[in-house]
């Protein structure tokens, strides 16, 4: 037990060792632009880059901060002002962990029932004091080199005793504009004892308002209510779907909650299998039918629920506030909303 | 149960005689307990009787039908409740317009087996147009039995509004009726983004009924629909039967039991975060600026 114990604290400051920050920073000082503004703006227009990651485990944090750094510049290059990220983007990490490689195979072996006692939930805690230092310099840096946004995409993680699912805004000074926890948790993250946030938070840029709901918040047509209530114009949502790809599976969350409530929405999604874990999803970009050239909603999305891809779209935020100003078909029943409001009092 | 949307299309609208032996042809073959008729029924019944004295345009008849609903809303729901006893069948007639206290309403109900109505419904949420014609909107989500099941009307732009469809199911509603008229055109998505969505999220039935009719200056087609949640729906599409525009119905089996067993199983309801929407009956941000 002892034993256990001291190999526990050995092991975690071998973590905080290897993902120091301090050794981040001198890596990346090599490759990083020194760009001295951002990207030249159209007034009005905002570019967006929602990514499709394709899940690998990396034993070297180093090679991680590579292939972040490849899909900010790839971003940069196709003219993005703001790029998002999936949600468990720190999935990758678990490559450190001796023994995860082999949660990929379904075979039982000797030990694995031990390792199944171990909840994902003692994982992300145990990682969190050495793992979201390195995230939150990479991010940084990233963001300020770049002088773009990045929406980090979100990580399960330690706060005090909780666990909650975060997801990271960083500006392009490289400052945190803000987190958003998770409001609507799936029932694994229910059994992981994961703490769900309490409500949304949005932050206004000079590319728009923005704010980051996480995965299953899109499923509920309250989120996209209350951000544009709050007069958010674009939705960043990361997302980690733990299932085989089924179109319709994959259109009841972002698609249809930007047509309820008239907001861009911009998707990316982790996707492959490591750890144990399946995930599926189109990383994609969209609007109200009423500003799509084909009258579908979509403005942009990746080809196949499979592999990396990168999609990016012009956000036409003036064509967005007019919708509103001037909706067709929209309405707001006050007796409806009141009573909803009643029955939500009673749940 | 087995649920019929019914488009109109292929009826005969001569006069109210030729309409309900038609009807009543159509929705034999649909072979449902439960049979929806699509919004604008009662209007494209009087207009192709030839109630109106000139063709007016389909704006001007939502100005003038207001003015004739007295005589001709008995004659439309006598009919109609007499083919729901004749059948034995639970009907939604599609919608007709009320006056009541110099206020008009876009309403619909819903007939019992024996002839008797159930429940009736008005619309909740208006879109530009129907404000410009001077309706009202109801204020009140009415939920009924259909069998053993918990029924609620939805009316036109009421499905594009996800609170309707919350307020149902978080009372209990586990069937959707949907009256529906869609300008002709690719529908398709506005469909999706209307009661398809709403089933998503809530986790009942719906039977969407679209009216496929020519109606003055305006032509309306889209596909009837019996709706379902994805997983217990053909390749998990949200689709227990979708049919073409300009089809005279789609007809579907639902299984109660498959439905309960997914409730059990994924409890989107449960998972819901109410603490978290405090602010949602706010007036939004920009229109308050506006204002």
């Amino acid at each position: 037990m002892i034993l256990n114990r001291l190999k526990e604290n050995l092991f975690q400051r071998y973590l905080v060792w290897i993902f120091r920050p301090a050794r981040l920073r001198r890596y990346l000082k090599r490759e990083l632009p020194r760009l001295s503004r951002p990207l030249p703006v159209t007034e009005g227009t905002t570019r967006v880059t929602a990514l499709q990651v394709d899940l690998e485990l990396y034993k070297n944090p180093l090679d991680y901060a590579d292939q972040v750094h490849r899909r900010v510049k790839e971003a940069h290059r196709l003219g993005a002002q703001i790029v998002v990220f999936p949600e468990y983007n720190n999935l990758p990490l678990l490559g450190m962990l001796p023994g995860v490689d082999e949660l990929d195979s379904k075979e039982s072996r000797p030990g694995a029932a031990e390792r199944a006692a171990i909840s994902p939930a003692d994982i992300f805690t145990f990682m969190t004091p050495a793992v979201m230092p390195f995230i939150d310099s990479l991010f940084s840096m990233l963001a300020g080199a770049y002088r773009i946004y990045i929406m980090a995409g979100s990580y399960p993680l330690a706060d005090g005793k909780d666990l909650v699912n975060r997801a990271f805004l960083y500006g392009p000074g490289g400052e945190l504009l803000g987190s958003q926890d998770k409001v609507h948790l799936l029932p694994m993250e229910m059994e992981w004892k994961m703490k769900r946030g309490s409500c949304f938070k949005s932050v206004k840029t000079s590319v728009g308002h923005m704010a980051m709901p996480v995965c299953m918040d899109a499923t509920y047509f309250e989120t996209f209510r209350l951000l544009e209530t709050d007069g958010v114009d674009i939705a960043l949502l990361p997302i980690a779907n733990l299932e085989e790809y089924n179109y319709w599976l994959a259109l009841r969350g972002i698609w249809p909650r930007v047509q309820e409530s008239a907001l861009y929405g911009v998707k990316s999604a982790l996707v492959g299998t490591a750890a144990g874990f399946t995930f599926s999803g189109k990383a994609g970009i969209f609007a109200p039918l009423e500003l799509t050239p084909h009258h579908n909603g979509v403005l942009a999305e990746a080809e196949n629920p499979f592999g990396e891809a990168i999609v990016t779209a012009d956000l036409d935020l003036k064509a967005l506030h007019e919708l509103r100003r001037n909706h067709p078909w929209r309405d707001t029943n006050p007796a409806i909303v009141k009573s909803l409001g009643e029955v939500y009092r009673m749940f | 149960m087995r649920l019929a949307a019914l488009t109109l299309s292929g009826i005969n609208l001569v006069s109210l005689n030729d309409y309900r032996l038609s009807l009543k042809r159509t929705i034999l073959a649909a072979e449902a307990e439960l049979v929806v008729l699509p919004a604008y029924s009662s209007l494209l019944l009087a207009f192709s009787c030839g109630r109106f004295n000139e063709i007016p345009t389909f704006k001007e008849l939502l100005k003038i039908m207001p003015i004739l609903v007295e005589q001709w809303n008995e004659e439309f729901i006598n009919l109609h409740s007499d083919l729901a006893s004749e059948l034995g069948i639970y009907l939604v007639p599609g919608t007709y317009l009320e006056n009541d206290n110099k206020k008009i309403y876009h309403s619909s109900c819903c007939f019992e087996p024996d002839g008797k109505i159930s429940a009736v419904q008005r619309q909740t949420h208006l879109n530009r147009e129907e404000r410009e014609a001077g309706y009202s909107r109801g204020e009140e989500l009415a939920l009924f039995n259909v069998g053993k099941l918990k029924a609620g009307l939805l009316i036109g732009g009421d499905a594009r509004h996800p609170e309707t469809g919350r307020l149902l199911a978080l009372r209990g509603a586990d069937l959707v009726l949907h009256c529906a008229a869609y300008e002709a055109g690719l529908n398709c998505w506005t469909q999706a983004a209307g009661i398809w969505a709403q089933v998503q999220q809530n986790q009942f039935w719906a039977v969407e009924a679209p009216l496929c009719a020519k109606l003055a200056d305006r032509t309306f087609a889209a596909a009837p629909i019996i709706h379902g949640p994805c997983e217990i729906t053909p390749e998990k599409s949200g689709y227990l039967c979708r049919r073409y525009p300009g089809d005279s119905y789609a007809a579907g089996n639902t299984s109660e039991a498959a439905r309960q067993a997914l409730k059990k199983r994924y409890p989107l309801l449960g998972l819901l975060n109410p603490r978290a929407y405090a602010s949602l009956n706010r007036t939004p941000k920009k229109e308050r600026e506006q204002a």
